[in-house]
């Protein structure tokens, strides 16, 4: 053997060997010093699993602070997925059948399909509970928590649902809560946990960076007690008056939670919600549960104060809905049929803008939302025959004014300068001559072609002469060079026709207030629905009397009424007094010291509208006329339920082709007493009759309890048929019969 | 540096039996560091396990193996590798029937179907550790018995190492059967066998590394984790699984670590066989770059003083015994925490005198006994 030859070979190993480990050493350098925030991050996600928790919803009150929304609990059967993928299939459909049997015999009709269409749904993550029946009897619960060990992974949790004290009542107003879709989640910067990005990085962004979280619990059990975990979905914390981590509420949305669908639980979400729980939990290799590293339970949401009276709400609907139903079936005297699909009923404080009442009829049980809107009930609700009980016709019904148009005409008049001092007189003998006109159609009527005679200003708006301001609409028209185009629809768009009042609710329609130019972009647009693009003397005069292309929802007609009732001010609508954070549930809701302050809403003014003293007083004076003269189109209606102090106001009949006419009403009060308005209300009912015969005489009734102070408390569902016996026996015994035909 | 040996052998003067002269070459550095490297290994053997079901159990039999093998160890130190050596033919012999045998049905079948143990009782054993050991004495005894390593001769020592790896990849175990091919290629090459015909075999050795990923003899799992390392991507989540977490839990152990008992993915059993294969992201997890770092270094003195040993071997047979069992243990070290660092595909290579499991750290303990005996008995 060369010796030579083995020292030189002996060394090359030795190289071999320096290099093997120098490689070794550099590698795990690369791992420990330089790569090793990415790799922590993947340690981190690896064992450790955020659990988030929806907490109750805060309560919706009216503004005397009775609940009108509340949260309650409700009893979940659930299944918890890690223990059931670790069983062999046939054990697991095993399960899953005796549980469906098992419910079944419990009185909770459940579909095995449902249960393994439940477990393979990949919406939820995979530690998350999935919920196979809600708001099951607590008797289920026992069963199935005596028997834990016969259903595992089966969990029983409970949750906070919705519940509505006062059944349907101002359902529209308050909407309702369902599951967050994929668009609203994704609109909140919400994960799917469909998508890869999302499910590997979501944890690890929320889950705590800190290294070696300190566990101190030796025996580790995996989440197999029933008891656990139920009591860890309810434990929720009242916000503390350090205040509540409200910045995540906006944001921390996953699927299978709760959002305000309408209304004012749409549009007050970031009060309302619960600040969202979370359960850190650090799971082993096998996915159990070994430690719990952080609670944080949530925080629940604040209590919503309504501007609405449930008192006067209830009142309201009720006589609404006794009206509507008693009209239809019955025909006008052209013999249209008196369908009245829907109605609504806005009662306003001038004051401020609040909103005292919004009535909307066909209603909605709110109820049937709590656990999910089923897809045959969103049909019902979507049927055009059902009349769409979803609809807020309040605010999203448009219909023509009608003869309520006018208040914006007679400001148009003067504010043009065109009506100078107001005692312009005009004779009106049923029937006016378009001027220039040649042709069939120059003359235009009043209703019935009656005559007025000699009408000035208030005179014209308490007999309702059209003839009045046909002409002043086709003066107008006639001299364009000196008053513009728009003089009648610029003052209505002071009153906030055409334009969203900016009621905080969603789905407001804005109306249309037609002019010249919309008229030409309309015919541009589609040429073959109009026969011109052209505005004529006719259109303004059509338009003068609220009737032609004029679209007007009653909310802006209520808040237009209190705009000229408190001298010119227009609020935006407010639905919201206060925001408040409750310190203990079970205390009453209204009492000052049970709750903080977290915000108070103060009135916002849209705009002022600027009218001469003495031009005021002539309109007023005219409005007053409608009610208090015995030539007033309402003071039948009036003389038959007479409000504590007199009311100002304007009928309207709308005239629908084919139709019955729509019966408007709005008004204010008190008026003419030289106290401040403190109501406004407005009250609309298509293919009903004339505005003086169906609308007004309800508007009476609804206001006079509420001026003699004498409304009815509003009945809870509980107890409502014996509630509701009580309170027509009081209707009938003060006059007030709620089913006697128009008083006119 | 000097030559080793023939001369200093004369020198000495004496030859004989006397123990206590033996003792007095025993190499002290090899001999500390093969106890600090047992000692570690027990304490990341305790951490990995003591959440197990048993887990005390399991280190109370790692600690008795342990040792067991410093007995072994220390026994075979003392007897002249010579005399081993006279009997190699026998030893690999009944090493061979051994690893033979496990084939047959008294062998039980392991994880993913192989074959590669007998269990008798509650005592398993692994054949393998064994025939490695024997066949290292067998070649260095042939090899270092010529003097002049022809075509005939290297033919036969080929067959003696490819007998074992036939053996052994039949099991299948793909990573024992490595360990042949490159304690081979370490003896022949320190052997004196001819460059050319070195060439030639490492030529012929890749063509047939290649063609068996190409062939049917392996199964896609097996295909997968050998090639996982190379092609991160192109593999099933499953044999990737492995690699991500070992190199999650090591990295995640920074500079100095969790500290004992505090690493998460120890401690919630994320890197499967953590306590075998695996153990290095123990180390590397609980005790970061230092701890895991001051593993390596002492395996580093112990290669060191292995090649050492190698080189103040009195002749060539005890040259090439050492040469053996470093190119054994280097192999094992690097496969094992280079797959743990994810630059080596994951075979079944346990880290020598660290793994938990009996027959490798007492057939190890042997091997360094045999290194020591050489060290020891240089002069004799």
């Amino acid at each position: 053997m060369d010796t030579d030859s083995t020292h030189v070979r002996l060394s090359a190993i030795g190289i071999v060997a320096v290099s093997l480990f120098l490689a070794l050493f550099m590698r795990l350098w690369f791992l420990q010093g330089i790569d090793r925030q990415a790799f922590e991050a993947a340690s981190v996600s690896n064992r450790v699993r955020v659990i988030h928790e929806e907490g109750p919803r805060g309560r919706i009150l009216d503004r005397n602070g009775k609940i009108l929304v509340d949260s309650e609990t409700s009893i979940v059967v659930s299944l918890d997925r890690e223990p059931l993928r670790k069983m062999e299939e046939p054990e697991r459909n095993a399960v899953f059948v005796s549980l469906a049997d098992t419910l079944q015999q419990l009185g909770v009709p459940t579909k095995l399909s449902l249960i393994e269409k439940r477990y393979a749904d990949l919406r939820y993550a995979p530690q998350e509970y999935v919920p196979i029946a809600d708001d099951v009897d607590p008797s289920v619960e026992i069963y199935l928590m005596e028997r834990a060990d016969r259903y595992p992974g089966i969990i029983v949790e409970r949750k906070a649902i919705r519940s509505y004290p006062y059944g349907n009542l101002a359902a529209h107003l308050l909407g309702y809560v369902g599951e967050i879709n994929e668009k609203e989640l994704v609109e909140r910067g919400g994960q799917l946990p469909g998508s890869e990005n999302g499910s590997t990085t979501a944890p690890t962004t929320t889950a705590p960076t800190t290294t070696a979280p300190t566990t101190t619990a030796p025996t580790t059990t995996a989440p197999t007690s029933t008891a656990d975990s139920s009591s860890g979905a309810t434990t929720t914390t009242l916000p503390n008056s350090a205040g509540a981590d409200s910045g995540t509420r906006l944001t921390d949305y996953r699927l299978g939670d709760s959002i305000g669908k309408g209304g004012v639980e749409r549009s007050y979400e970031a009060d309302l919600r619960a600040v969202p729980g979370e359960r850190t939990i650090e799971v082993n290799a096998k996915g159990d549960l070994v430690d719990v590293l952080s609670l944080k339970s949530p925080v629940v949401g604040d209590d919503i104060w309504l501007t609405i009276d449930i008192d006067l709400q209830a009142h309201a609907e009720r006589l609404l809905a006794a009206k509507i139903q008693d009209l239809r079936g019955r025909r006008d005297k052209d013999n249209n049929r008196l369908n009245a699909p829907q109605g609504s009923v806005v009662i306003e404080d001038p004051q401020n803008g609040q909103i005292l009442a919004m009535a909307s009829y066909p209603d909605y049980d709110p109820s049937v939302t709590v656990n999910g809107i089923s897809q045959e009930q969103w049909e019902a609700f979507n049927d055009p025959n059902s009349g769409l009980p979803l609809v807020n016709w309040a605010l999203q019904g448009t219909y023509a004014p009608g003869s309520t148009f006018k208040l914006y005409t007679a400001l148009a008049g003067y504010n043009s300068g065109y009506l100078r001092n107001g005692t312009e007189v005009v004779n009106d003998p049923g029937v006016y001559t378009i001027e220039n006109c040649k042709g069939e159609k120059c003359e235009v009527r009043n209703a019935g072609s009656t005559p007025h005679g000699t009408v000035n200003m208030a005179s014209a708006l308490t007999v309702s002469s059209d003839v009045y301001f046909y002409k002043l609409a086709d003066k107008f028209w006639n001299l364009t060079d000196q008053y513009g185009e728009t003089p009648i629809q610029d003052a209505a768009a002071q009153f906030g026709l055409g334009s969203k009042t900016g009621v905080p609710l969603s789905g407001e329609n804005p109306g249309r207030l037609p002019t010249p130019a919309s008229r030409k972009a309309a015919f541009e647009a589609r040429p073959d629905l109009f026969m011109t693009g052209d505005w004529r003397s006719g259109d303004n005069i059509n338009t003068s009397i609220g009737q032609g292309d004029v679209l007007a929802t009653p909310l802006q007609l209520a808040n237009s009424y209190a705009t000229f009732a408190n001298g010119g001010t227009r609020y935006q609508p407010q639905i919201v007094t206060k925001v408040t954070r409750p310190r203990d549930l079970t205390l009453p809701a209204n009492d000052p010291a049970n709750y903080k302050l977290i915000r108070e809403v103060q009135p916002v003014i849209q705009g002022t509208i600027q009218i001469q003293p003495d031009q005021y007083a002539k309109i007023y004076d005219g409005l007053l006329g409608v009610t208090q003269s015995a030539f007033g189109t309402a003071s039948a209606s009036w003389q038959a339920s007479k409000t504590a102090w007199p009311m100002a106001g304007k009928t309207g009949t709308a005239q629908v082709s084919k139709k019955a006419d729509s019966s408007l009403f709005a008004a204010w009060g008190p008026a003419g007493t030289g106290e401040p308005a403190r109501y406004a209300i407005s009250v609309v009912i298509p293919e009903s009759g004339f505005g003086g015969e169906v609308a007004a005489p309800l508007a009476f009734r609804i206001m006079a309890p509420l001026s003699f102070g004498t409304l009815l408390p509003a009945c809870p569902s509980a107890d409502q048929s014996a509630c509701e016996a009580a309170a027509d026996a009081a209707s009938v015994a003060s006059g007030n019969d709620v089913t006697s035909g128009s008083a006119d | 540096m000097q030559s080793i040996g023939v001369d200093r052998r004369s020198i000495s003067g004496f030859r004989g039996r006397d123990v206590s002269s033996a003792w007095k070459h025993v190499d002290i550095v090899l001999l500390v560091a093969t106890g600090l490297v047992l000692l570690f290994g027990l304490v990341m053997v305790y951490s990995a396990t003591r959440r197990f079901p048993g887990g005390t159990g399991i280190l109370l039999r790692q600690g008795l193996f342990v040792v067991v093998g410093i007995a072994a160890m220390f026994g075979v130190s003392l007897i002249d590798y010579r005399r081993i050596a006279d009997w190699w033919q026998i030893i690999y012999g009944v090493a061979m029937l051994v690893l033979a045998g496990v084939l047959s049905p008294l062998g039980s079948l392991g994880a993913f179907g192989t074959k590669g143990w007998y269990a008798f009782g509650p005592v398993v054993f692994q054949p393998v550790e064994i025939a490695k050991l024997a066949t290292v004495l067998a070649v260095a005894s042939y090899l270092g018995s010529v003097d002049r390593v022809d075509l005939r001769r290297l033919g036969t020592a080929l067959v003696l190492l490819v007998i074992p790896m036939g053996l052994t990849m039949l099991q299948p175990d793909l990573g024992s059967a490595l360990v042949f091919i490159v304690v081979g290629l370490g003896m022949l090459v320190v052997g004196g066998v001819r460059l050319r015909h070195l060439s030639l075999l490492v030529i012929l050795g890749v063509v047939a590394v290649f063609g068996i990923l190409q062939s049917s003899a392996l199964d896609q799992y097996q295909k997968d984790r050998l090639t996982a390392f190379a092609n991160p991507d192109g593999v099933s989540a499953k044999a990737r699984y492995n690699i991500d977490q070992a190199q999650t839990a090591i990295s995640s152990g920074g500079l100095t670590g969790y500290g004992l008992g505090k690493g998460p993915s120890t401690r919630l059993g994320y890197v499967p066989a953590q306590q075998t294969d695996f153990i290095f992201t123990v180390a590397g997890e609980e005790f970061g770059f230092v701890g895991s770092g001051l593993l390596l270094i002492l395996f580093a003195i112990m290669i060191w003083r292995i090649w050492r040993a190698a080189q103040l071997a009195a002749d060539s047979m005890g040259t090439l015994l050492c040469i053996g069992v470093m190119s054994m243990f280097l192999f094992h070290i690097f496969e094992n925490v280079g797959m743990n660092l994810g630059i080596m595909p994951v075979t079944g290579i346990p880290l020598p005198l660290v793994s938990q499991g009996g027959s490798a750290v007492v057939a190890s303990c042997i091997a360094l006994g045999l290194v020591q005996s050489v060290h020891m008995h240089r002069y004799a």
